[in-house]
């Protein structure tokens, strides 16, 4: 937390160290006397030199010096006024950068917020603090930083699963006044109820949404939560986002959670597979099947054509042997029987002259016959 | 020692005097005035504020809201399951004079350090308590119930915090999770989960890949089959139709189709060297050959 301004009393110039001691708020101070006393003997030795350089100009204290310490004329006084004066300026002007504001306290209590630029806090009545607002801050959660157990970010969901949440949380301060009155541990408390927040939205959520269809909801709704929360403490805090950068199954099951993906990925190849091949074989039987067909086309073109060229052939020839019957058809015998006579092997036996009715058995085996029948033929 | 000196002095001990009996109150602070032990002034607005120097002392209490971590500790819900809990509180010192000096009263001397303690064991016995309680579930605490149950904490622990003048402003449970040793066990379940639905996946991939290859190869075969019976009926109209064209043009003369195409097949069948003919030079085709037909028909 800034300490620019110091305690209630004023840490100025002298006493920082002192001023830091005196913050309030530490736990279990009780008894605070003897300090105190300490410190007003001190502060008041201090004022009063103030006071003194102050009046030095017109008072009478120019004959009293001559006890203790050099004689104090009134050059010295007036060269102590100007550092007194100086010193006080210095502890009452400040600057407060554009990030920041201050809030400036009249003896204790809230007077005013200082803008941006040069301000003025009159020492000792008004004491200011800075406070940076518009400067985002981040709390980084569940990334094994925190103490207690379970703390890895790991959460248990509404279903029993548990799941590994990482997220950030931006926040800066709307109200300082309210910031800086109404916690003790800004930072703390953020992160604190950003992690309530997230496991209670992850406790009323199932495993599987959280892990994608939900994550920009829970992040806003997480976000919602947090800042309702805050407001309620009229924190002054103002939740710029939440950043979910992980909501992952955690790291011993992750295994088995990629595996389902592979298990998907698998599924689908086997479907492309048996695609693929459905393609394939039907692509093939309807080509079988127009083979087949043609082919049957083919056989009926041929087998009609045949038998119409074979017919007509027929009916011409009939024409011709219904003209002149005998001649035709004696011709056709002859001119058959030329044609087939002159191509094939043939032998030819006169039973009537060579044998006496045995026929070709004598002759046995015929194929024998071949070489010597021209011997024979010329029988 | 001198006039002046002796001045000086009153004005040192004027100016502590004056400082010593007034004191600043700060807008986050309470502040109790004691007197040897009593109070006599309690302070809750900011301001300047005033005492008798030395005799009376200032006691400042942080007015702000506090925060406090409750040490993570196992419940155990109605159904038996076992759950590690831990919360955080916040809380302020309370706003009222009754309530600062009734703080006081209750703390003593230890300040906010025994405040804390004090509510730790407050916050730890009322979580055991509303979490235990007849009909929490641990499916209530992982449950939109959540909210509830944490808004009834915080009033009882309020209730409970009264009497050391505490205002219990939040309880929120932070985690609510499986202790280390069901840890385990939860892992493997979300294991077998997993691979239960891999398996199912690649099971109803190989079951579609079967069915998509399986109606592939009947629409194959009905396919083909179409078409061979498609290609029968062609071929059957060939046949028929070359009955028909037979029939039609050898019908015209059933004799002289027996002597034609006789004629045709054997020109057909015995053909080139394939076969050897036994014949006798007394068919009709030889009846010239031994010279019995040199005369004509007409001389005899």
């Amino acid at each position: 937390m800034a300490n620019n301004g110091g305690g209630p009393w004023g840490g100025g110039g002298g006493n920082r160290g002192n001023g830091d001691d005196r913050r309030p708020g530490r736990p279990g101070q009780d008894g605070p006397q003897i300090p105190e006393i300490d410190e007003i003997m001190k502060k008041g030795q201090e004022q009063l030199k103030v006071l003194m350089g102050g009046r030095g100009g017109r008072g009478p204290n120019g004959a009293d010096g001559g006890g203790e310490g050099p004689k104090l004329t009134r050059g010295t006084l007036g060269i102590g006024a100007l550092i007194a004066l100086a010193l006080w300026a210095f502890n009452s002007f400040y600057t407060v950068r554009p990030e920041e504001q201050s809030v400036e306290l009249f003896l204790g209590e809230f007077s005013s917020i200082g803008n941006p630029g040069l301000n003025f806090a009159p020492w000792p009545v008004v004491t200011y603090e800075v406070i940076p607002v518009t400067r985002e801050q981040s709390e980084d959660i569940g990334l094994g930083r925190t103490g207690s157990s379970g703390g890895d970010g790991l959460m248990l969901t509404t279903d029993e699963n548990i799941v590994d949440i990482d997220f950030q949380v931006v926040w800066n301060i709307t109200n300082a006044a309210d910031f800086l009155f109404n916690l003790r541990d800004g930072p703390e408390t953020v992160r604190a109820v950003s992690e309530s927040a997230m496991r209670e939205i992850v406790a009323g959520s199932s495993l599987a949404p959280l892990l994608n269809r939900d994550r920009a909801l829970v992040a806003q709704r997480a976000e919602e939560l947090i800042q309702l929360t805050l407001d309620s403490y009229q924190s002054g805090i103002n939740i710029v986002r939440v950043n979910l950068n992980k909501a992952d199954p955690p790291r011993e099951v992750i295994d088995a959670f990629r595996d389902v993906q592979a298990a998907e990925q698998e599924r689908d190849r086997l479907e492309r597979q048996a695609d693929a091949y459905a393609n394939r074989v039907l692509a093939g039987a309807r080509g079988e099947s127009a083979q087949v067909l043609e082919q049957a086309e083919s056989y009926r073109a041929r087998v009609v054509n045949e038998a119409e060229g074979e017919a007509s052939r027929f009916s011409a020839v009939l024409n011709e042997y219904q003209a002149a019957p005998e001649v035709t058809r004696r011709r056709l015998y002859i001119e058959t029987l030329e044609k087939v006579l002159g191509d094939v092997d043939k032998i030819i036996l006169d039973e009537g002259a060579g044998g006496s009715g045995q026929g070709v058995v004598p002759y046995l085996p015929l194929n024998e016959l071949r070489r010597t029948a021209p011997a024979t033929g010329g029988n | 020692m001198g006039r002046g000196t002796i001045g000086l002095i009153v004005l040192v001990v004027a100016v502590v005097g004056v400082l010593s009996s007034i004191f600043i109150t700060d807008e986050r602070e309470k502040v109790l005035v004691l007197q040897f032990g009593q109070i006599k002034q309690v302070k809750t607005e900011p301001g300047l504020g005033f005492k008798i120097p030395f005799i009376q002392e200032v006691v400042r209490y942080d007015g702000r809201i506090l925060s406090l971590d409750t040490a993570a500790i196992e419940i155990t819900p109605s159904d038996d399951r076992r759950l590690v809990v831990d919360a955080f509180a916040r809380y302020r010192i309370g706003d009222t004079e009754e309530k600062i000096i009734q703080f006081r009263q209750a703390v003593g001397p230890g300040g906010l350090r025994v405040a804390e303690d004090r509510l730790a064991s407050i916050l730890i016995d009322e979580i055991r308590g509303v979490l235990g309680s007849e009909g929490v579930t641990s499916n209530t605490i992982l449950s939109a119930e959540r909210g509830i149950l944490m808004n009834r904490i915080r009033a009882r622990a309020d209730e409970e915090a009264a009497s050391l003048g505490l205002d219990v402003v939040d309880v929120r449970l932070k985690q609510t999770n499986l202790p280390e040793q069901n840890l385990a066990a939860t892992f493997d379940r979300m294991r077998a989960e997993r691979e239960r639905e891999a398996t199912d996946e690649r099971a109803r991939g190989e079951e579609a890949a079967q069915r998509v290859r399986a109606q592939a190869d009947r629409t194959v075969v009905e396919l083909v089959s179409d078409a061979n019976r498609e290609a029968e009926i062609v071929r059957g109209e060939a046949d028929a139709a070359r009955n028909r064209i037979f029939a039609e043009a050898y019908g015209a003369d059933e004799d002289f189709f027996r002597f034609y195409r006789s004629l045709a097949a054997y020109e057909r069948s015995l053909r080139g060297t394939n076969s050897t003919l036994v014949i006798t030079p007394d068919s009709e085709f030889f009846e010239f050959l031994d010279g019995a037909g040199l005369s004509s028909p007409a001389a005899n």
